[in-house]
């Protein structure tokens, strides 16, 4: 259950941020996720929706974008994207590989439903 | 009509409430807390020239196991500190302790891995000044250690005959994160005909064609020769790099 963790780092940005932009409701929220990253996405709406209760983001829907795995072949420069966790080039067959995309973990953007009336303080 | 639920929202005044609707971009990396306690714990580790390595695997694979017996063979001028990270118990750090060596024992309560931050404060239990290898045993785990940077220099991987030759095709993403692994409890092969040392190797390679894979018994002692030369490799490397940077410092001019 490391999702806990991985959402309340979510939760941090969320709300420094909806504070910077003076943002009163989150509608949604986009989320990549890297398949290296062993992220189970519905574990982590799941937490989401326990961890955002009573915040700015109460009832915003997260949504998760998968990112493929791909490599590039350190013998021949082959890049290629990685079926199952099989890092076998197919330029050469070669298995040494620098990973190219897949370790991703980064909140890219949220809706602001509301602003906040001028002079008005953050939840 | 309040301002919670929405209900204050009419068709008249839809347009004044809503206005604002954009989209904020962020891109900030949901782990950046973490990850940043961890560049900061390896800082440490750097200013003190220690290798910090992160003991991995299942739960029972023999973490503890293998550092009693690492602990034993290897020569006393390298001084060694332990961090345990179990759920519940000072059990892991109890027996380390017994062997002379400084241990630190982390109960993570509910949480399935340790973090940059748990191992933060156990280091302030610890004089790092006097360690030339601390070994960080990580909760007894295939899935989630692996998504967290305590700031080791290296992952070592165990996996012992008792758990399947396949373990590396199911947790593909641990084995990815491995700087070497070790097939552990080789001394139970001959009663565990299921397990094929060439099939796991053949499963690692898949995902990792240059993971550097080493077979040992912890009990009888057998095979443990490559794994205390890599460790002791890997500390020549470390103190070596440390050098050359103190070195650095004292031909800097001073002011």
């Amino acid at each position: 259950m490391h999702e806990t963790a991985i959402v309340e780092g979510l939760m941090r940005i969320l709300e420094a941020q909806a504070a910077r932009h003076r943002v009163a409701r989150i509608s949604s929220v986009i989320v990549k996720v890297g398949r290296l990253r062993a992220v189970e996405p519905a574990q982590l709406v799941a937490c989401f929706e326990m961890f955002a209760e009573g915040t700015v983001a109460e009832g915003a829907q997260l949504k998760i974008e998968a990112v493929s795995v791909r490599a590039r072949c350190k013998a021949c420069a082959t890049e290629f994207e990685v079926p199952r966790f099989r890092f076998e080039c197919p330029g050469c067959g070669g298995g040494d590989v620098d990973v190219v995309q897949g370790q991703e973990l980064y909140i890219e953007s949220f809706e602001a439903a509301e602003r906040l009336p001028s002079g008005g303080v953050p939840k | 009509m309040c301002d919670n639920c929405g209900c204050n929202v009419t068709d008249g005044n839809r347009h004044l409430v809503e206005a604002d609707h954009r989209t904020i971009e962020v891109l900030e990396d949901l782990l950046h807390e973490n990850d940043r306690q961890a560049d900061h714990n390896r800082a440490h580790f750097d200013a003190m020239g220690l290798l910090a390595i992160n003991v991995m695997s299942g739960p029972g694979s023999g973490k503890t196991s293998l550092l009693e017996a690492t602990i034993k063979a290897l020569p006393d001028r390298v001084r060694l500190a332990v961090i345990e990270g179990d759920l519940e118990t000072e059990n892991d750090a109890e027996r380390i302790r017994r062997h002379g060596v400084p241990a630190v024992q982390i109960t993570t309560g509910m949480a399935c891995h340790l973090d940059a931050h748990m191992v933060h404060d156990a280091l302030h239990e610890l004089d790092l000044a006097k360690v030339d290898i601390l070994f960080i045993e990580n909760v007894g785990n295939l899935v989630c250690p692996a998504s967290f940077d305590i700031g080791q220099h290296c992952n070592v991987l165990l996996l012992s005959v008792t758990e399947g030759d396949d373990k590396p095709a199911k947790y593909p993403v641990m084995v990815r994160a491995a700087d070497q692994m070790l097939i552990t409890k080789t001394d139970l092969l001959p009663y565990i005909e299921e397990f094929s040392v060439r099939r796991a190797r053949d499963a690692v390679r898949e995902i990792r064609s240059d993971l550097p894979v080493t077979e040992l018994s912890a009990k009888t002692g057998q095979g443990m020769g490559p794994w205390l030369a890599w460790l002791q490799a890997m500390v020549a490397e470390r103190q070596a790099k440390f050098r050359r940077h103190a070195q650095g410092y004292s031909y800097a001019p001073h002011r």
